[in-house]
């Protein structure tokens, strides 16, 4: 892994950590030296911001850290010490992840990265800073020059660092601005923390550092809580492919269909959220029939139909017992799914609809015990035929256009997984077609009465 | 009303009592203490609610900032005011719990009020900042402390967890910080309110955090619960066994000290140990009867695909002789005896000690007896 690394990578790091070493000796050189209490704790505490990250969804990890170093240029600045926040800055390399795996190239690169945009953003501070003690107004006003200073060198610094490291100029500026804005109120609460310890001493540090850490080791907590949800749905698709392994990987292809479709109308993250819950969780009815009847090959009697036919109520019953999916429940029947073009669906949840649409594309395009994978455009034509009819109109185009879009290929001769190639060409029997089995044995009995 | 409509409403009618004072009573502490007031029943919609203690409603923050900020007759004014507001707010509740609320919160804000004036007196002529600092830290863990004995004396029950208490921590902590940034930066009055406002940050993005947990917790748990309905409704057993050997099990569980992370694993084995029963074919199909050791094995092996319920899995499998697994064993053959009905308690111990060709783990059978037999009243549930 270490030798893919350019060497004009690890070069770029070297000259980096020489600069802001430098630097560091040039203003001890000169003086004033800052004291060493504050340099001492708010250095330890930028590391362990750093160390403390949580991958928030938002990706608004690293703010904790940059808000001590505002901190930092605060308290120094009465003394006109820049070689303060430049020593706190450089604790931000001290990532322990990357020190245990002996990647040295990378504490180096955001030691020296953190140290000189914490330096950089001193020194605009305190150009443009008055004399003596600073009024909140002064404070407000003066850390928006302080953040974008800030903002820039890091965002630079790592620029350069990631085309010298991939050979690929990255995007990094694209949410300039939105970085900027959510990193404004933890510049001002770095700022009047600093204002704070200039009045009290270091004892308030702590008190705006201890909720933070609260706050973060909470969110790990309802991290951890989230993959066990994640792993008690598994838990229920294994069980499902157990007992039917021609459904192998359904749950989650409809999970991903239901995505695309939810995207594209435009759905909010919690919703999707729900959405795809809810999707994976449709057939968990399927759990109550026999193995017998879902794979069966030939053509179900109407008594084992209808037993077929049960799990959907089971599926709602299990559903609605949980409170997050209790609005989306029907999901799991089609009827409630049926799209009625005369009724008003407003206020109607659509998720039904899209998982109504997700279920029987990815019936159509896999293989099942009673009939082989239908080609992608024959699934489509069929969603089309009966799109307002059977299927919601703008979900069918949703689903179709989001897998257009995204130049995918599902159905026969794409699939990831064959269970059973000397499947029939088509006919009925088995559960989980949803509405296309009503269609087909229609069709057939069409044909019978001809 | 929706938590985000009251919020609303309150902001709204916070706005009005705040220009209304400012225009009867410029330049007075009127405004300052109208908003406080809002802030507080603000406070009172937004509430810490960690798993393992009582709630703990922001507004105690904005109480520590308030009794710095005001007299104590303004205080008690503004304190009663904004109760009275949020006691109306509280339409969901019924009477009885309203009126507990209330004054467990009254009586929490005296006790703050107290120990604020009290320290500061005490301290007369010391560093005014430590003077601060010290009687807003002990303001503080009055209010936590008059809410827990409140809390006793409603459940009347004496039980304090210690856990949890990260909550605490944090709500004393902000609260002091906001406190100290109201009228804090050098002796200038200008910060005003803005240094409160921004200091509640860091306790806004802890309440986010403990409601993410809380709900997240809560669909978990009744996700699992739900997967352990699915053999009832399936018709393989009776109504209810899964949730009875659950609670009887992490029951057993505690009277043998295991730890919590084995109790969270053993409750998930339990709610799920009849879920392999549901992958396996018909008797009839198979030609031959079910054993239970298939049952649970088929169990384990689903549970074992997934990282995080693995533990649970491995506890389930019948080849395994840990203490959690021996558990299982004996509180499902219980609940099959009794069908969760108490009277036959008694009979269906003396049957698993006695039971022909079954051999349960004595130390189970023993905790069995103290948690579930009546022979000794003690430790009945």
């Amino acid at each position: 892994m270490q030798r893919d690394i350019p060497i004009r990578a690890t070069f770029y790091c070297v000259a980096l950590a020489t600069a802001a070493v430098a630097t560091a000796v040039v203003l001890a050189a000169r003086g004033p030296l800052p004291a060493i209490a504050p340099v001492l704790i708010l250095g330890a505490l930028f590391a362990l911001a750093e160390n403390q990250v949580v991958d928030l969804p938002s990706g608004a990890g690293a703010s904790a850290s940059f808000m001590l170093g505002m901190t930092a240029i605060v308290v120094f600045s009465d003394q006109g010490a820049l070689l303060g926040p430049l020593l706190v800055g450089m604790c931000g390399g001290f990532y322990w992840p990357h020190i245990r795996a002996r990647e040295w190239r990378k504490p180096l690169f955001n030691s020296a990265n953190f140290g000189l945009s914490t330096l950089v953003s001193a020194i605009v501070f305190n150009a443009l800073a008055p004399a003596g003690a600073h009024t909140p107004g002064q404070l407000l006003l003066l850390a928006v020059p302080a953040t974008c200073a800030f903002a820039v060198v890091n965002l630079a610094l790592l620029t350069v660092s990631l085309k010298l490291w991939t050979d690929e100029w990255p995007a990094t500026w694209r949410s300039f601005g939105g970085a900027l804005l959510q990193m404004y109120p933890f510049a001002l609460m770095g700022v009047f923390l600093g204002a704070l310890y200039l009045d009290y001493g270091a004892v308030v540090v702590p008190l705006l550092v201890v909720p933070i850490l609260v706050a973060r080791q909470t969110f790990a907590s309802y991290l951890a809580i989230k993959e066990s949800q994640e792993a008690a749905v598994r838990t229920l698709i294994g069980a499902l492919e157990a007992k039917d392994p021609y459904t192998a990987g359904h749950a989650e292809r409809v999970a991903g269909y239901a995505e695309y479709i939810g995207t594209e109308l435009g759905m909010s993250p919690s919703r999707l959220e729900r959405l795809r819950f809810a999707a994976l969780m449709h057939d968990v009815g399927k759990l109550v029939v026999p193995n017998h009847l879902l794979n069966k090959k030939g053509k179900l009697t109407a008594e084992e139909f209808a037993q077929v036919r049960m799990h959907e109520d089971v599926s709602v019953e299990i559903l609605t017992r949980i409170d997050f999916l209790a609005p989306v429940a029907p999901s799991a029947t089609s009827e409630a799914a049926e799209f009625a073009p005369v009724a008003d669906d407003r206020g109607q949840p659509i998720e039904p609809h899209i998982v109504a649409v997700a279920d029987a594309f990815d019936a159509m395009t896999s293989t099942r015990s009673y009939r082989r994978a239908l080609p992608q455009e024959t699934a489509f034509d069929e969603l089309r035929k009966n799109s307002g009819k059977q299927f919601h109109p703008r979900v069918v185009d949703a689903l179709i256009i989001a897998i257009e879009q995204r130049h995918e290929l599902h159905g026969r001769g794409h699939e990831d997984i064959v269970h059973h190639v000397d499947a029939p060409e088509a006919g009925t029997g088995s559960a989980g077609l949803g509405d296309l089995l009503r269609e087909i044995e229609n069709g057939s009995e069409q044909a019978a009465g001809r | 009303m929706t938590m985000s409509r009251r919020l609303l409403l309150v902001v709204v009618l916070g706005g009005i009592a705040a220009a209304v004072t400012g225009f009867v009573d410029p330049g007075g502490s009127s405004t300052a203490l109208a908003v406080l007031g809002a802030a507080i029943v603000a406070g009172e919609l937004l509430v810490l609610r960690p798993a393992e203690r009582a709630p703990l409603p922001l507004s105690y923050a904005v109480i520590l900032v308030l009794v710095r900020a005001a007299s104590p007759a303004e205080f008690l004014v503004t304190v009663v005011a904004a109760e009275a507001v949020a006691y109306l707010l509280r339409v969901d509740d019924s009477a009885w719990d309203r009126i507990w609320v209330t004054a467990i919160r009254l009586g929490a804000a005296i006790a703050a009020l107290g120990a604020f004036h009290a320290v500061a007196n005490a301290m007369h002529g010391a560093d005014s900042r430590w003077i601060v600092l010290t009687a807003l830290l002990a303001a503080g863990v009055a209010e936590i402390v008059v809410d827990d004995l409140l809390h006793v004396v409603r459940a009347r029950r004496l039980y304090l967890s210690m856990h949890g208490r990260s909550a605490d921590l944090a709500l004393v902590t902000g609260g002091m910080l906001m406190s100290v940034g109201y009228r804090g930066i050098g002796g200038l009055e200008g910060m005003g309110l803005w240094g409160p406002l921004l200091f509640s940050i860091p306790l806004l993005a802890a309440w986010y955090s403990f409601e993410r947990l809380a709900s997240i917790r809560r669909t978990y748990e009744q996700t699992i619960s739900a997967l352990s309905v699915v053999p009832e409704l399936a018709g393989l057993v009776r109504q209810g066994h899964a949730s009875r050997v659950a609670e009887l099990s992490v029951d057993l569980g505690r009277e043998l000290r295991l730890a919590p992370p084995d109790l969270e694993y053993l409750r998930a084995a339990a709610l799920l140990h009849h879920l392999g029963h549901l992958c396996l074919d018909d008797p009839e199909v198979r030609g031959r009867p079910i054993e239970p050791s298939e049952v649970t094995d088929k169990g384990a092996e689903i549970l074992r695909e997934t990282d995080y319920l693995r533990p649970a899995g491995d506890l389930l499998a019948s080849d395994t002789a840990s203490v959690g697994n021996q558990i299982l064993r004996v509180v499902s053959a219980f609940d099959e005896l009794t069908a969760g009905d108490p009277a036959f308690n008694d009979a269906a111990i003396e049957a698993l000690y006695s039971g022909p060709g079954y051999v349960y783990d004595p130390r189970v059978l023993d905790a069995l007896e103290r948690v579930a037999g009546s022979r000794l009243p003690a430790a009945a549930h």
